[in-house]
């Protein structure tokens, strides 16, 4: 090269070592206060999420005046696009633009990454839509909350409330990554507290699209209960192979992960399941009433328990920072942990100080058949509710090492 | 056959299934008339496809047509996914085929064996015509010397293309055996379509032998690993690739000029 | 190095030091190193006619092994750095091995194979990889004791990294090494003929390829904080493809613009409603580029009436 490099090397070097020292870009402490939902606006999670949550958001803010502080309340939608690192990138800029809180996080790797985030800029996140239970175990910060459910959560409910009415033998169909692992450990330990006991578990790869040979060995086993510890596409081929095999005639069938807008995109297939949710539509009166709102802005839908957790936890949030007087992180934080509530959507709610788990009763529902639905949407039947000192991992067993 | 290293294939085979869920959809269309129907349609589609862009990248270095059709692969499923929406569309299983059948030593799935013997028959049909029929013959020799072929007075453009349209249609007929087992979503040829490229290399390019030999082992053999060492399953076919390009670089049953 | 080459350097240069005043320093980031990364595959492609659709092996390889060693074993960011372009080299030499015999489509099978065994088993080695949750890194660690915190610092860092990349692979393609490297993609039997053990050119570019793409899969992840399933993805090889193809192949500045507009074009698809549908676009493009303007940009504005490197 002929053109002497010492020029832009010098200028390099200064830019370099002046963005060391970069200031910190400071929150506004004027100007509107802004959520982030960073949430599946487009793919596999949008119809449980989604637009679903923002516009759930957008109704908390309304509802609580929209303003906080003097302050307005702006309220951003931000798609991850279930890409963990885009779902950081979006969190960074948000925070460094003015965002005081990170709501949302559908899909496990977009929780953690957000959650680091947090961390990193001392804001907070309230995860509700990811499921793992590291949000509050080996992944724990001081500036993220996990809201509506995990995986422990969904094991022990689904787990006892089968394995308590009868179904003492299962054979699990356990997806072979972390979420399938984590699903069979807890499933397992919930099962066996009251007094059951996995009696087969098989593992199967990644993108297995056929289950005949489980579902067949699952039948030979002649177990009470079929547990289909997966999600999303796994379960929906799980679930039709487990009918073709007219093993929902034989026994009980336990799915890991399903929400409301999955059965309604597919109910066939899932029907006659039992599963855990944090919040149905149509459980009790208070439920309906904001179901009903939510329905009228968003085409006669019906509400996920994750769009509802997406309402409650703002709810809540904007509480705090109104009685703290400041949307400090810190303060909020220190003001939350511990703090018992109850509204809509959580019954019996505590805002975990141990592990910055948010507690609240938890529902085991049976998914029912078309003809027996009394109105559309009204897929779940509530068979149990589990109250929240049994629903989630208890402090005792928490692998969160608390550095607050 | 065609060197056309065709991406697209697991499109196609997406597009199959769709075309049957949509059939039942707005036409009711039964499932043994989508079995004829739909890779008729998806053939045309891929002759279209043909005519109008591959065919122009054929006098290049073959990467371009791979290229291209990963180009394809991308629109096509993200096109679908506007339409159809990210989830599964349900399509069942026929009432006719539905519920097992007693084989003596176990209950199978019904379906499973109409999908297993139909897939027999058409892979026994497809090595009939390629290997045993006049046409089959011109077919194999216009991709072993075009110009040779051509001086016969044979239009290979059309052979070409026509082969290009059976071989889609027939990924499109494995998408419609496929829907009432799978979840029916765009972006199901995604993994197919790897799988099949592992395949069609360990068989031997340019040997239907191979590709039917090489499709049914390994689907023996990663059921197997499924059921001896479940890590190991989905990758098994990989592994089972590399070997076999090291030890037998034109595949089990192929050709050794097509090596390089 | 012709003048328009030169031309181009010095505006990516300008560009890239200014960028992360007016875009996001993380997405600045993601944009240099995956402007090394497509220089690295146009290496391969552009000057010995490989493809390779697994270029991911190395990148997310490079990647996994740096943010493994920081987040697990809290090492300096050197080492690594270091140790993620060491596994990428050490790979690329035993993979290269047996793939660059073949050619074509058995190369390309051969790069995709072994990139997929890569990505499932660090999709199943969840207690080293974080499976498919990923990997936080939870900081970017300390480069021998100075923080590499701030974002805009640690672009920087990795512009001066990245410019000594590409400054790399330009030399080596100026160089008696790039010679050969033409002489074999003019008229292979010739050189052979000649004497030079193209086999061992072939290896060796592919080796360079992977060491540059680890090299620059490692910055990445350290960049955004986060080593994750999608850095040893199928698709992120295609990605890497179709940023060299449409930026120009055997130009090495080509690719770098080629990144540039792919990634900024992502980053702006997905703010709109239609936000997943990038694939659409980025095809639509693509296939265009393939169609009509094989050179690429670059490849179009160099190429005029010089006879130039690249295939077509």
């Amino acid at each position: 090269m002929r053109v002497p490099r010492s020029i832009p090397a010098a200028l390099a070097g200064a830019l370099l070592c002046s963005s060391f020292a970069a200031a910190p870009v400071g929150a506004a402490d004027t100007g509107p206060i802004k959520i982030a939902v960073i949430t599946d606006m487009s793919g596999v999670y949008a119809a449980l999420a989604g637009q679903g949550a923002v516009d759930a958001t957008k109704m908390a803010v309304e509802d609580f005046g929209g303003k906080v502080l003097g302050r307005p309340i702006v309220v951003d939608a931000v798609d991850h696009r279930n890409q963990g690192p885009e779902a950081a990138t979006k969190a960074r800029e948000e925070f460094d633009s003015g965002a005081e809180l990170a709501l949302d996080m559908t899909n496990s790797g977009t929780a953690l990454a957000v959650a680091e985030v947090a961390k990193e800029k001392h804001k907070l996140a309230i995860v509700t839509g990811g499921a793992t239970s590291a949000v509050t175990g080996a992944n724990c910060n001081r500036y993220t909350y996990h809201y509506a459910y995990d995986t422990y959560a969904l094991a022990h409910s689904t787990g006892s409330n089968i394995t308590a009415s009868g179904g003492k033998k299962w054979y699990g169909i356990v997806p072979n990554y972390a979420f399938g692992k984590s699903m069979l450990a807890d499933f397992t330990d919930a099962v066996k507290a009251k007094g059951g006991e996995f009696v087969h578990e098989d593992t199967m790869p990644l993108g297995t699209t056929d289950f005949s040979s489980y579902m067949l060995a699952a039948k030979n086993a002649k177990p009470d209960v079929l547990g289909l510890l997966n999600a999303g596409a796994d379960t929906v081929n799980s679930m039709k192979a487990a009918k073709q095999f007219g093993l929902d005639k034989q026994m009980k069938i336990a799915v890991g992960l399903l929400f409301l807008s999955d059965v309604d995109a597919l109910p066939q297939v899932f029907e006659g399941s039992r599963i855990t949710t944090s919040w149905y539509w149509n459980q009790d009166k208070a439920a309906r009433a904001w179901a009903d709102r939510w329905s009228k802005r968003n085409g006669g839908k019906r509400p996920t328990d994750i769009q509802a957790s997406d309402y409650s936890a703002t709810t809540q949030w904007l509480n705090a920072v109104k009685a703290v007087g400041s949307t400090d992180a810190d303060k909020v934080q220190k003001y939350l942990d511990g703090r018992q509530f109850n509204d809509f959507y959580a019954h019996g709610g505590e805002w975990r100080a141990r592990d910055h788990r948010v507690t609240h009763e938890m529902y085991v529902v049976d998914v029912l058949p078309q003809s027996q639905i009394k109105e559309p949407h009204a897929w779940f039947k509530v068979v149990q509710t589990i109250p929240p000192g049994r629903a989630f991992r208890p402090e005792s067993q928490s692998v969160c090492k608390k550095d607050w | 056959m065609l060197r056309v290293v065709n991406f697209a294939h697991g499109a196609m085979f997406m597009l199959g299934a769709f075309a049957t869920y949509y059939g039942a959809q707005l036409f009711h269309l039964p499932f043994f008339v989508a079995l004829l129907v739909a890779p008729v349609v998806v053939g045309l589609f891929g002759v279209l496809l043909e005519t109008t862009l591959l065919r122009r990248l054929y006098g290049l270095d073959p990467i371009y047509n791979l290229l291209l059709t990963f180009a394809l692969v991308l629109v096509i499923e993200d096109l679908m996914r506007l339409i159809a929406g990210p989830l599964g569309s349900p399509y069942s299983t026929p009432d006719a085929l539905g519920g097992a059948t007693n084989l003596g030593f176990t209950f199978y799935p019904t379906y499973k064996l109409f999908v297993i013997l139909v897939s027999l028959a058409v892979c026994a049909g497809a090595w009939f015509v390629v290997e045993r029929t006049p046409v089959g013959a011109r077919i194999r020799a216009a991709t072993e010397n075009p110009v040779l072929v051509r001086a016969f007075g044979i239009d290979t453009r059309r052979l070409v293309t026509a082969t290009f349209g059976v071989g889609v249609g027939l990924a499109a007929l494995a998408g419609v055996l496929a829907a009432p087992t799978t979840n029916v979503q765009p972006t199901m040829g995604d993994a197919v379509i790897i799988y099949t490229f592992a395949i069609v290399v360990i068989g031997g390019l340019g040997s239907i032998v191979g590709s039917i030999v090489a499709g049914f082992a390994l689907g023996l053999l990663q059921t197997l690993g499924a059921v001896v060492f479940p890590p190991i399953s989905t990758t098994l076919i990989f592994i089972v690739m590399v070997i076999v390009i090291v030890w037998r670089p034109a595949g089990l049953f192929g050709k050794p000029e097509s090596a390089r | 190095m012709t003048r328009r080459q030169l031309l181009v350097l010095a505006v990516l240069a300008a560009i890239g030091l200014a960028l992360p005043w007016f875009v996001y320093p993380v997405v600045a980031i993601d944009l240099i190193c995956f402007g090394l990364f497509a220089v690295s595959l146009d290496l391969l492609f552009g000057y010995v006619g490989l493809l390779s659709f697994g270029q991911a092996l190395f990148w997310g390889g490079g990647g996994y092994v740096a943010a493994i060693l920081l987040a697990r074993a809290h090492v300096d960011v050197a080492l690594a750095i270091l140790a993620g372009v060491l596994y990428a080299v050490v790979l690329a030499a035993v993979v290269g091995a047996i793939a660059v015999r073949r050619s074509g489509i058995y190369f390309a099978m051969i790069t995709l194979g072994v990139a997929q065994i890569q990505y499932f088993s660090a999709f199943q080695l969840v207690d080293l990889t974080g499976g498919e949750n990923g990997l936080p890194l939870g900081g970017r660690g300390r480069l021998f004791g100075l923080p590499l915190e701030s974002d805009r610092g640690f672009y920087y860092l990795a512009f001066v990294l990245v410019a000594l990349g590409v400054w790399f692979a330009l030399r080596l393609t100026r160089s008696p090494f790039g010679s050969v490297l033409q002489a074999m993609r003019e008229n292979e039997p010739r050189a052979i003929a000649l004497g030079y053990r193209v086999d061992r050119y072939k290896l060796a570019v592919f080796t360079i390829a992977g060491g540059l793409a680890g090299f620059s899969g490692a910055l990445y992840a350290l960049g955004n904080r986060l080593a994750g399933l999608d850095m040893v993805d199928w698709h992120t090889s295609g990605k890497v493809v179709m940023m060299t193809v449409l930026g120009g192949v055997g130009t090495i500045v080509g690719p770098i613009v080629g990144a540039g507009l792919f990634e900024s074009l992502d980053y702006f698809v997905s703010k709109t409603a239609i936000g997943q549908e990038t694939n659409l676009v980025m095809g639509a493009i693509f296939a265009l580029c393939v169609l009509l303007f094989r050179r690429g940009i670059v490849g179009e504005l160099l190429a005029p009436r010089t006879k130039r490197a690249g295939p077509d």
